[in-house]
């Protein structure tokens, strides 16, 4: 009897012990969810006028739609309220689980015969799907809305561009203003030999390492390696003609300048990383607390880490905003005067396994939120992102896609997407976390992407 | 009238069961083995028969031969220290010491943790915590984070391994030695065998049937290792700490070759098969009864 109740109050004192661990590791994570300070501030939709026509015929459809893009995930399911009490539409709203990549989910979803009716997906997964999955959206109205952000298969639209997004080098005005004791004019650099100055007088001032560089394989091998495409002409054609000219050997990696200048940058950036003692052990989370807390002044993102840089502290109403992928000392170069955005989330209908109605509920929804006013205001406002559509007239809320939205707007933007295969990510992400960890040099990074596209062909 | 009831009894005993293996085990084997023949990407309607095509990939994919042999690697270190170390606890632990209930409790408790979550917990552990402590004591051990390091990087996934595997491993072998007949010890002891002779000609053959299964419960479980790998490194730095099970998936699912990450599968099951199998045939001859 005495034994048992020893045995039990081990297994007690066990299990107290593991929840101490479990719990135990919160501590030092920059966001707490159960903190009320923490919580992002929304602004107010008005739902007064809605002139949006909606199809009586399609009331008590219902719909799946899946989500991949995790931080519009509660923004959607509050769309999907909206538009149900309205249209009578159920739409669904599932999310990809973290951990598992989008084209995964809805390649399991396909094969279990119950593919989502709507499902938000990257742009090679959509090209990837396209032919066979897909719905051919060529005669939907809102494409004459979206001038210039539509994907094309086949001279065929088979997605709808969710929003825009930008990438570039986030700055916090006022840390470089505080540093440097005077005012800060982002317009005043436009050559990598300026922000390369601008740097050093940074790290004179105190502000030893003012960057932060994120050694994750998506950002090296996506958002820094594929400026090299995309830089080519500044167009996705343009990539696109880089990328096969590259597979095709007829552009020699060694010499061609666009890769050449890449690197310098990123040498540049790597000189003022913070991380610089170990860059592959840097932080994500605590990457946004420094530029916050205004230890650093820049990191290297897009408007999508916004959430995170507001869980670290800061406010919509600080001064954030982008620096171009500066990649040499030519002012006239466009790649030092315009920040690269484009769309880069698509919604595909499924055209294979559907109904009739559930495909006309679901192009409702994606109508509903191009022209309905409600839909435009929570596209911009509840899911904080860039609309696509020219006649949507709401601003997005935050300092990042704020900024970025102006400067589509005041055309300092280049609108080129790189669409490479599925794996170049990992497979160069890898070769570029060598190159920053200082283990590659220019020639073996340079070797591995050209062995890289010898691979695909 | 015998072989009437026999095969009712088959229908309603055995039947349920071997459906449930043959849908759930043998349906998929079979359509993965006849998936390594195809070029399927996963999700296209047609599958093109393309021959043995994607096993002369497998030999050409010189990254899969890598992480192999790293699996390889990972899995002796792991096997040897989770055995020696489980084996030599559980031997303390059951020779009466005070509060031994509370230490084999405690030391099962990182097996009940997900291999997930487990993975996550040391990486802050070893990129935040040892960072911090390195930081402020001046130990150049724990300067930088061990999982940018590829040497140190393995060290790290080794050790979360045997952190995990060996509380389970304990188990077995306290059960085992809780088994030990009494008598059979006293009469070694009366015969004057002590410490190591005990330990060798006398413990070790009893304890057989228990390292068996240890041994066969680490070998599959290293080999196929794939969660502590994916929350605790992902394969950094630069993919050198990505194991066999997880070049397959990203080879399937990341590069969208079905057809040649199902043939890496196909191969790495083999092996697998083949070495747990002989380990067992060696272990169980050397099993005896008391």
């Amino acid at each position: 009897m005495k034994k048992e109740a020893r045995k039990i109050i081990a297994l007690g004192l066990a299990l107290a012990m593991a929840t101490g661990v479990l719990t135990g590791c919160r501590f030092g994570f920059a966001s707490d969810p159960d903190d009320p300070n923490g919580e992002v501030e929304e602004e107010p939709i008005d739902t007064s006028v809605d002139t949006f026509e909606y199809d009586g015929s399609l009331e008590g459809t219902s719909i799946t739609l899946l989500n991949s893009k995790a931080e519009i995930q509660v923004a959607l399911e509050k769309m999907s309220v909206e538009f149900e009490e309205r249209s009578g539409v159920h739409v669904e709203v599932m999310p990809v689980t973290d951990g598992d990549s989008p084209y995964t989910k809805v390649v399991s979803l396909y094969n279990s015969g119950n593919p989502p009716t709507l499902s938000i997906l990257d742009t090679t997964d959509v090209i990837a799907l396209a032919k066979e999955k897909a719905e051919d959206l060529s005669g939907e109205e809102w494409i004459g809305e979206a001038d210039g952000y539509l994907t094309e298969v086949d001279g065929k639209v088979y997605s709808f561009p969710l929003c825009i997004e930008g990438r570039g080098i986030i700055y916090n005005k006022k840390a470089i203003e505080e540093t440097l004791g005077e005012d800060f004019d982002p317009a005043s650099i436009t050559t990598l030999g300026e922000f390369e100055a601008l740097l050093n007088r940074l790290a004179e001032a105190g502000m030893e390492k003012p960057l932060s560089l994120a050694k994750e394989d998506w950002s090296l091998g996506a958002h820094h390696l594929q400026f090299i495409y995309e830089t080519y002409d500044g167009t996705s054609e343009g990539a696109q003609e880089a990328i096969e000219k590259i597979k095709a050997g007829d552009l020699d990696l060694a010499s061609y300048g666009r890769l050449e200048e890449f690197i310098d940058t990123f040498d540049v950036l790597k000189t003022y990383n913070v991380a610089g003692k170990d860059p592959l052990g840097a932080d994500y989370d605590e990457m946004a607390i420094d530029l916050a807390d205004g230890k650093t002044a820049f990191w290297f993102n897009g408007n999508w880490a916004w959430p995170n840089l507001s869980e670290a502290g800061a406010d919509n109403g600080d001064e954030y905003g982008f620096l171009p992928y500066f990649m040499n000392n030519d002012e006239k170069d466009f790649v030092n005067g315009q920040i690269q955005a484009s769309p880069s989330k698509q919604v595909m209908i499924d055209g294979q396994m559907s109904s009739e109605k559930e495909r006309a509920a679901a192009k409702e929804f994606l109508n509903w939120i191009v022209y309905s006013e409600i839909g435009q205001q929570m596209l911009a406002k509840t899911c904080n992102i860039i609309p696509p559509f020219a006649n949507n007239p709401y601003e997005p809320g935050d300092p990042l896609s704020r900024d970025i939205y102006e400067k589509v707007h005041a055309g300092e933007t280049f609108n080129a997407s790189a669409i490479v295969p599925n794996d170049h990510w990992s497979i160069l992400g890898a070769a570029m976390q060598k190159y920053l960890a200082g283990r590659s040099d220019r020639e073996e990074l340079t070797d591995s992407i050209q062995q890289y596209w010898d691979e695909q062909k | 009238m015998k072989s009437k009831s026999n095969g009712k009894d088959f229908c309603i005993f055995a039947l349920p069961g071997l459906f449930c293996f043959v849908a759930v085990v043998i349906i998929p084997f079979v359509y993965g083995v006849y998936l390594t023949l195809t070029d399927w990407d996963g999700v296209s309607q047609v599958k093109n028969f393309v021959g043995l095509a994607n096993f002369a990939g497998v030999a050409k994919d010189a990254q899969f031969w890598t992480s192999l042999l790293l699996t390889f690697k990972y899995v002796v270190f792991v096997v040897v220290i989770v055995n020696v170390l489980a084996f030599a606890i559980a031997y303390l632990l059951t020779r009466g010491m005070k509060g031994q209930n509370f230490f084999r409790a405690g030391f099962f408790t990182p097996n009940l943790i997900g291999g997930i979550v487990l993975g996550y917990i040391w990486q802050f552990v070893f990129s935040r915590v040892f960072v911090n402590i390195g930081e402020s004591t001046g130990w150049g051990l724990f300067e930088v984070s061990w999982l940018s390091d590829p040497s140190k990087a393995f060290a790290a996934l080794v050790l979360v391994s045997v952190w995990q595997l060996s509380g389970y491993m304990i188990l077995i072998y306290v059960a085992g030695f809780m088994g030990l007949n009494e008598d059979v010890m006293e009469a070694a002891s009366i015969d004057g065998a002590s410490g190591w002779v005990k330990m060798k000609n006398i413990v070790l053959p009893l304890m057989m049937s228990s390292v068996t299964i240890c041994l066969f419960l680490t070998l599959s479980r290293a080999f196929m290792v794939y969660d502590v790998n994916l929350s605790l490194t992902a394969g950094a730095p630069y993919g050198t700490t990505e194991m066999a099970a997880m070049h397959v998936y990203e080879k399937a699912f990341t590069s969208r070759q079905f057809g040649l990450g199902q043939a890496e599968a196909l191969i790495l099951f083999i092996i697998v098969a083949c070495i747990s199998g002989l380990q067992v045939y060696l272990t169980k001859k050397k099993e005896v009864q008391a």
